[in-house]
């Protein structure tokens, strides 16, 4: 009898034990960065896939953009990281290179092979994230910059929007001067202005144009081409208010006024995402027609065809948890990017899936057209440990010619000089 | 014949009493240490331990995403910070913010809390005032700044109507004079009121009766205080001189928005910033540790200085 209640009581346990253990939640942590329309759609998400995963519980913490990078650096330094995280590509690539970071696991979403996984997406979509065969995250978004122009300024400095519209930065030059308005010194509307922090982006393929580059092929050399780099660097210094005053980083981003018709602005650089702001902020003006969409100029005597380079937000795991948590994450990561129609329609963000850039769904969203065309003839943005720290150093040399009236030779001088000392220690 | 044993009786117990007093005065200090156990721990917990480890940090090369463990490279972080022109630069960045913003908070704070003390009324009223922008956080206050010397903002057209230039540039974010001009005044504005308020409550610690003694000795209002209050509000100029000095040499958030948001950076690349973008932006926490610590020694070496000085002309009217 003593015997029988013994085993009882412990088969009891281990039956209570196997139970509580396996109903733990598997919890899943999700770092993003604001946006509320995908904020709204995510969360519908998280729900449908919970519900399909009992066990599953999906923390989504939404982080402000800027500080994003901050954050998950510093939590992965703590070794506290998120399972999943987004982070434009130039940030992740440091994950991706010291190995903080999971490689997809393709059988666990359903593919066969990487190749099967490769072949649902446009090409190259994984070409930033590659590294050893493996691939290290699926697209968010993949965005290039293109020019938009709000016709009623064009037309109010007499110039014919479809016609004049700018092909060259001389040309920008050019058009801006006739477009712009300056009370004395103080411009009151630009014609045109860059979007000045995101260097790698946009103003590298301007050099790369020119037959220029920020690295030697066998990533030894800082500086390739010096004439580009210093015509480059002298055309944002004839830009600025040392030289024909057409535009400065210390007046409010072009971007973010454009939207508002206020006839500051006639043209700025920025991505599909665009429209959907401008339909958010000013229906009336989006409805209007009084605003397109026009490719990323060349310089006259380019050696490239080189449009803005493109960049993106991948999903990434994290390396540290366990494999059947990746496994998880992997399966939600897809499921939400199982929604690209959403994703574009709700969020106005372009996931590179053939199943949604070939569709005629797509091609008939107005300048689809343009982005997609500019894209063709652009390179990815600039991958490397350091970009970040280059790009800063490339800030610097523009704001050098551009505000403190230094010599574009002996911006790149310094320019090359903090690059080359990276390259050296590695 | 005994001797009488009283006195021996009265040493005992007065030993005795010696003993049950220490014994209570030891379970007091018992007390004590565990009433101030928790803000040691907490103080060792995040002030001594990041400290050091950023000392340890210092010694090595270690990559923040990397996870690699720190190689010990001795003192090599310090001797590349002292070739470095852009470590030499922060050093003067820092160094110009902290003497023009640190001075101008010093001698106006005192003039200020000078006239609020005079004041018979509106006393709480203009401390209200003047300490609403130290509520206000770094960044928003760094924001407004910003749209203020946009050039179409408000520095712009105030200078031009006070001058009659209109439609000039003076170029608050752009060149290095103005844009260095452009943080102290933001610094100025945000801490004026939180440095004044101190100064009020050491102008009003002063007894009356010396104010009293003053008047009866004829002295006027510039001399009351240059000769009376000044020299017996010594501690809290010290106070305030050594906490503005070390605020100064900490500024981060004016700089890091202005920077982030279009101003050139070399200008007002002070230490901290440096130190943020070698950390985050670069991963390079080894050498950002070495550049906290040498920050440490300024600010230790010149705090130590103040007070020294402040010390050799000790005045007391007490």
């Amino acid at each position: 009898m003593k015997k029988f209640v013994f085993w009882g009581l412990v088969i009891s346990l281990f039956i209570l034990s196997v139970t509580v253990f396996s109903a733990k939640k598997t919890v899943i942590t999700y770092w993003t960065h604001t946006d509320d329309n995908r904020t709204r759609i995510e969360e519908r998400y998280i729900a449908e896939f919970t519900k399909m995963h009992p066990n599953v519980e999906i923390k989504r913490v939404v982080n402000e953009a800027s500080k994003m990078g901050d954050l998950v650096l510093t939590a992965f330094a703590a070794r506290s990281g998120p399972d999943i995280f987004n982070l434009p590509i130039e940030q992740e690539y440091g994950y991706i290179i010291n190995r903080r970071v999971a490689p997809v696991d393709y059988k666990a979403i359903g593919y066969k092979s990487l190749e099967h996984l490769k072949a649902d997406y446009a090409d190259n979509t994984f070409d930033p994230v590659t590294m050893d065969g493996k691939i290290y995250g699926l697209p968010l978004e993949i965005t290039n910059w293109c020019i938009f122009i709000n016709k009623k300024v064009f037309r109010s400095a007499g110039l014919d929007p479809e016609k004049d519209y700018p092909k060259t930065w001389e040309e920008m030059a050019d058009i801006s001067e006739k477009l712009v308005i300056r009370n004395g010194e103080i411009i009151t509307r630009r014609g045109f202005d860059f979007r000045y922090p995101y260097y790698l982006v946009s103003f590298l393929p301007m050099v790369q144009q020119l037959g220029g580059d920020l690295i030697s092929a066998d990533g030894k050399k800082a500086i390739v081409n010096d004439e580009a780099w210093i015509k480059a660097l002298n055309f944002m210094r004839e830009w600025g208010p040392h030289g024909r005053n057409l535009g400065s980083p210390t007046y409010v981003n072009a971007r973010k006024i454009f939207n508002y018709d206020n006839n500051d602005i006639a043209m700025c650089l920025s991505g599909f995402y665009q429209i959907g702001r401008i339909k958010i902020d000013n229906p009336e003006f989006y409805e209007s027609g009084e605003w397109m969409v026009v490719p990323f100029p060349v310089f006259k005597d380019a050696v490239q065809e080189v449009a803005c380079a493109y960049y993106g937000h991948y999903f990434m795991v994290n390396a540290s948890i366990p494999k059947a948590k990746q496994k998880i994450a992997w399966q939600f990561i897809k499921y939400m990017l199982d929604h690209p129609i959403e994703y574009l329609t709700e969020v106005n963000i372009i996931q590179p899936r053939k199943d949604l850039v070939e569709s005629d769904f797509f091609k008939r969203l107005p300048y689809t057209d343009v982005f997609m065309a500019d894209m063709t003839r652009a390179k990815p943005v600039f991958l490397h440990e350091n970009g970040y720290q280059f790009e800063r150093y490339i800030k610097e040399a523009i704001e050098d010619v551009m505000l403190s009236n230094v010599k574009s030779e002996d911006a790149l001088a310094t320019l090359k000089r903090k690059i080359q000392e990276v390259l050296d220690e590695k | 014949m005994k001797k009488p044993i009283t006195g021996d009786i009265n040493l005992l117990s007065f030993n005795q009493k010696e003993r049950k007093k220490r014994s209570i005065e030891e379970k007091k200090a018992l007390w004590g240490w565990v009433f101030v156990l928790p803000a040691l721990l907490f103080f060792m917990v995040f002030s001594f331990y990041p400290m050091m480890n950023a000392f340890y940090l210092s010694l090595t090369r270690y990559n923040l995403i990397s996870l690699e463990p720190p190689k010990f490279i001795w003192f090599k972080n310090y001797v590349y910070l002292f070739q470095s022109p852009e470590f030499w630069n922060s050093l003067k960045s820092t160094a110009i913010f902290t003497l023009g913003t640190f001075l101008l908070l010093l001698v106006f704070s005192l003039a200020l809390g000078a006239f609020i003390i005079s004041r018979k009324k509106g006393r709480t009223l203009l401390q209200m005032i003047f300490y609403s922008p130290a509520l206000l956080s770094s960044v928003v206050a760094a924001l407004i700044w910003f749209l203020i010397f946009d050039p179409r903002g408000l520095a712009n057209q105030f200078v031009n109507f006070v001058m009659g230039t209109p439609g000039v540039d003076h170029k608050w974010l752009a060149t290095a004079g103005m844009l260095r001009l452009s943080t102290i005044i933001v610094y100025f504005w945000k801490y004026i009121g939180y440095f004044t308020i101190i100064f009020v409550a050491g102008m009003g610690n002063i007894p009356q009766s010396i104010h009293e003694a003053a008047a009866i000795d004829g002295t006027n209002k510039w001399q009351h205080f240059w000769l009376i209050v000044f020299p017996l509000i010594k501690p809290t100029t010290l106070l305030v001189s050594v906490m503005a000095m070390l605020q100064c040499l900490k500024t981060f958030s004016t700089q890091y928005l202005f920077t982030t948001s279009g101003a050139p950076t070399k200008p007002i690349n002070v230490i901290t910033l440096n130190i943020y973008n070698t950390a985050i932006r670069d991963f390079r926490i080894d050498r950002a540790s070495a550049m906290s610590v040498l920050l440490f020694l300024i600010m230790l070496v010149l705090s130590w200085l103040q007070f020294k000085a402040a010390k050799e002309r000790d005045i007391s009217y007490m």
